[in-house]
């Protein structure tokens, strides 16, 4: 569904990712693994397109090549992107940020309503008119990922999703995630936290320094007690 | 208590033009972060074509107050129009271009329009006829108020509730205030900026030239509209918080009350006053009245500032070659050419004083006129009131604009971005007050006269070597100043501030520093530029003169010391070879801004770098 080749990107002169290469699969949840500064993010920003792929480098979805679009029509295309800072509209209430993430409905897709996504994110609906400021960080990542399905993507990278959250909202996170992927969504998530990964993922990315290390499923990953110790803080 | 009443309705009145104007201004940075100097070109514009529209209307079907609102709400969509195709044509490519080309850009359309407006309309200042419903009185607490200010101070109120709904009930409007916040991630959610961009400058044109279409019947149009209002503007959205409606709204009412209270308390001071309550409120506030501090605003753009290198020797022979040229022209050229030669010598200082603040220092003044002023000033007072001889006037002049420039400095390195930028104007604006309406002791707007050199120095060929070893003498040493450790350390704070401090760098004390240099640099350009002339005048810290000295260090490149040199020649080349021949030099200047803005966004020396490097294979792959 979404094929990465051969992704270069820069920050200024700084040379952050190395030809990297994945593939996301529609139905399956891929997990990019990686420690602090791997480039996890830079990956995501750069399909999105808020950081700039090199020449060269290819990101096609569903066969269209989105290097080098704006990310208006990369996400118009149905890439949903959660950032990792989350970014929430502080001064928009509850409602109104799920406006702003709204797109007309999809072929094939039942289109997000706030209704239905208060089904997943129960707390969300006991808000809606509170702005965004006022939200605890579990409830603004809820918001995040909420406001994002409202474009109904076909394919959602989400950024760490569980960074900073208490157990209890790390569980609700997983099970949401669950939830999407059942709907026949494609979802490709950021993670430094294994057992989080373990829980929701069916293959990984293991990048490091910018490059891809590994890559494979998630059990094939459990019986690799050397990458894992290598790669990840685990 | 009649008086204070009357007072407070014509402040609420002058409040609402005020409001239109600047919540227009205030949508639009909030959103697109553009500082549009062009908006108060939209708001004459707004008068002049309600002149036009009205006129027709009433000639067609007689003065009747329904055809005085379709008319100027045809005035206001025609403005609409235009701010969009502005936006479409020019500011659409540059929105990646460091803020202050944005700025200068959207000057060189002040500039381009005012002269379109000149030649369309000519230069007299022109009234709308007023029929009898236009020039009503309403009695009051016993005074008799125009009925027309009345209406005026209602429409302020009822814009702000019509914004209000339009930003909470229509998706354009959350749309807009999320982009405000943060625009990247509403565009990351499949929301086209352009459209977004177009659409707020069609909203924020229209609020201008609605503005400007409604003050016509209490004023008039004429050609000075679009600079007067502009500062004042500026002053309500900074108050206010830049991109805040309703802070807008304080702001003007704010500013209009200190005026209408002002001019009857304080005539004198009354310029002064409004840009000290905007100083005060950012330093209690540095934000703004309800303003927020801007996430995200460049933190995605990755833009790395390069380093600064020492010239090569060939380009420093050059300069040597140059600088023997210059200093042998009076054997060889006329008068003329020695006196154009000495204000280049002064230019090249005052852009070099500038660039060591907006360069290493990362401080876009804008209003570093002020300092300039503050020494030909502090020249022409020293003779005036202390009879000071010109070597003591040219010890004085850096002296006292670099007096100034700490006091001043104290405040704006505090700040950063759009908010320093406006802080540094209004400060120069202060000054400029000061020296406009202080009648008394800067002789206001007749200025200071008889500022003459003494006997060795009348010569012109010794002045222009006079003025050689002073400024291009300063102009080495301010090179000299960047390469320093002290340098080093300003360009540190200013590429990473935490990282500076973490190193034990006191990055406010450095920037304070280079702030008060520069100030004094400046001061002593304005020093000799006094003696050339023989004469002060408050046009010295005018907003053009700022503007100009932007001009040649952007023109020369930011990012090269060279830069402001070469800038400063060019400029001045420009400028006296060829703008001054042409009766519309002021558009042709316009014009000349916004191609060099769109042709050389890194300035003709970054250019000119850019290509020697990437000749010498020193680009990276
Ligand atoms: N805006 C930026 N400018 C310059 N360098 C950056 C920028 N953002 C990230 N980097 C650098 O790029 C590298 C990759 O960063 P990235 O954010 O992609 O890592 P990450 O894997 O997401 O890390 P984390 O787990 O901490 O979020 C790091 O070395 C980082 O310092
Ligand atoms: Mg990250």
């Amino acid at each position: 569904m979404l094929t990465v080749t051969g992704l270069n990107a820069f920050y200024g002169r700084a040379h952050i990712l190395h030809d990297v290469s994945l593939e996301a699969r529609a139905g399956e949840v891929l997990v990019l693994l990686g420690r602090n500064g791997a480039g996890k993010s830079t990956t995501m920003k750069s399909i999105i397109g808020l950081v700039r792929p090199a020449q060269g480098s290819s990101i096609t979805f569903d066969g269209v090549e989105m290097a080098g679009r704006q990310p208006h029509e990369i996400a118009r295309a149905g890439l949903g992107y959660v950032p990792e800072e989350r970014r929430i509209f502080t001064d928009l209430t509850v409602m109104e940020n799920l406006a702003v993430g709204r797109q007309p409905p999809r072929d094939g897709l039942a289109p997000w309503t706030p209704e239905r996504l208060f089904a997943i994110f129960p707390n969300l609906g006991r808000m809606q008119d509170r702005p965004g400021g006022r939200m605890s960080g579990g409830e603004q990542q809820m918001l995040t990922i909420a406001r994002t399905l409202m474009g109904n993507p076909r394919l959602i990278l989400l950024d760490e999703p569980s960074e900073g959250l208490a157990p209890v909202i790390v569980e609700q996170m997983a099970d949401a995630i669950a939830k999407l992927k059942a709907e026949g969504l494609a979802v490709v998530l950021s993670e430094q936290n294994l057992h989080f990964a373990a829980r929701v993922a069916d293959a990984a990315v293991i990048i490091e320094k910018g490059a891809v290390r590994w890559q494979g499923t998630l059990p094939a990953l459990e019986n690799e007690p050397e990458v894992k110790a290598q790669y990840l803080s685990v | 208590m009649d008086f204070v009443l009357i007072q407070f309705l014509t402040g609420l009145s002058s409040a609402s033009a005020l409001f239109l104007i600047a919540s227009g201004l205030t949508v639009i940075f909030g959103v697109t972060r553009i500082v549009n100097f062009a908006h108060g070109s939209f708001y004459m514009l707004g008068a002049y074509l309600a002149w036009t529209i009205v006129r027709a209307f009433w000639d067609w079907g007689g003065r009747e107050p329904y055809l005085f609102v379709a008319g100027v709400i045809v005035a206001a969509i025609v403005v609409s129009l235009i701010g969009v195709a502005m936006e479409m044509t020019l500011l659409r490519r540059i929105y990646r271009a460091p803020e202050l080309f944005q700025l200068l850009a959207t000057f060189g359309v002040v500039l381009i329009i005012q002269d379109a407006t000149l030649a369309i309309w000519g230069p007299e200042d022109l009234p709308l006829p007023r029929p009898p419903w236009l020039r009503g009185f309403i009695e009051i607490a016993g005074s008799r108020f125009p009925r027309y200010d009345l209406i005026l101070a209602v429409i302020g109120p009822v814009v702000l509730g019509l914004l209000w709904l339009l930003f909470h009930r229509t998706r354009f409007g959350v749309l807009v205030r999320a982009a405000t916040q943060d625009r990247e991630m509403v565009a990351a959610l499949g929301v086209d900026q352009r459209k977004l961009f177009s659409g707020v400058f069609f909203l924020g044109s229209a609020l201008a030239g609605l503005g400007g279409a409604l003050v016509l019947p209490s004023q008039s149009a004429n050609l000075q509209m679009d600079l007067s209002i502009i500062a004042e503007a500026f002053v309500v959205v900074v108050v206010g918080g830049m991109g805040s409606v309703p802070g807008a709204f304080l702001a003007s009412l704010l500013i209009a009350e200190v005026q209408a209270f002002g001019i009857v308390l304080l005539p004198k001071i009354t310029l002064v006053l409004v840009f000290l309550v905007m100083a005060a409120v950012l330093m209690v506030r540095p934000y703004g009245l309800l303003g927020k501090p801007q996430a995200h605003a460049r933190a995605q753009s990755g833009m790395v500032e390069p380093v600064l290198r020492p010239a090569p020797p060939i380009l420093a022979w050059a300069g040597i070659a140059a600088l023997a040229l210059a200093a042998s022209t009076p054997f060889w050229a006329g008068a003329y050419a020695l006196t154009v030669l000495v204000e280049l010598a002064v230019f090249v200082l005052f852009a070099a004083s500038l660039h060591l603040m907006m360069g290493p220092g990362g401080v876009v003044s804008f209003g570093h006129a002020a300092y300039f002023g503050l020494g030909a000033y502090g020249a022409a007072l020293g003779l005036r009131y202390l009879a000071l001889p010109m070597e003591a006037g040219l010890v004085m002049a850096p002296l006292f604009a670099g007096l100034f420039g700490v006091v001043f400095g104290v405040f704006v390195v505090r700040l950063s971005g759009v908010y320093l930028a406006m802080l540094t104007l209004a400060f120069a604006q202060i000054v400029w007050a000061a020296a406009f309406q202080w009648v008394d002791i800067t002789g206001g707007d007749n200025g200071i006269l008889g500022v003459w050199p003494s006997a060795w120095a009348t010569n012109k060929s010794v002045y222009l070597w006079l003025s050689l070893a002073l400024c291009i003498g300063a102009t080495m040493l301010l090179r000299r100043f960047v390469f320093s450790p002290f340098g080093y350390g300003l360009r540190a704070a200013r590429d990473s501030e935490l990282r500076a401090e973490a190193i034990g760098l006191d990055t406010a004390r450095l920037r304070l520093v280079a702030f008060t240099i520069a100030a004094a640099a400046a001061g002593l350009a304005g020093g000799v530029y006094a003696y050339a002339k023989g004469s002060v005048f408050p046009t010295y810290i005018s907003i053009p003169k700022s503007v100009d000295a932007l001009l040649m260090v952007l023109l020369g490149g930011v990012q090269t010391v060279t830069g402001p040199i070469v800038g400063a020649i060019a400029y001045h080349g420009l400028f006296v070879g060829i703008l001054q021949t042409t009766q519309y030099w002021r558009a042709a200047l316009g014009l000349s801004i916004v191609l060099l803005v769109l042709a050389f966004p890194l300035g003709i020396a970054g250019f000119a770098r850019a290509r020697w490097e990437r000749a010498k294979g020193l680009e990276a792959a």
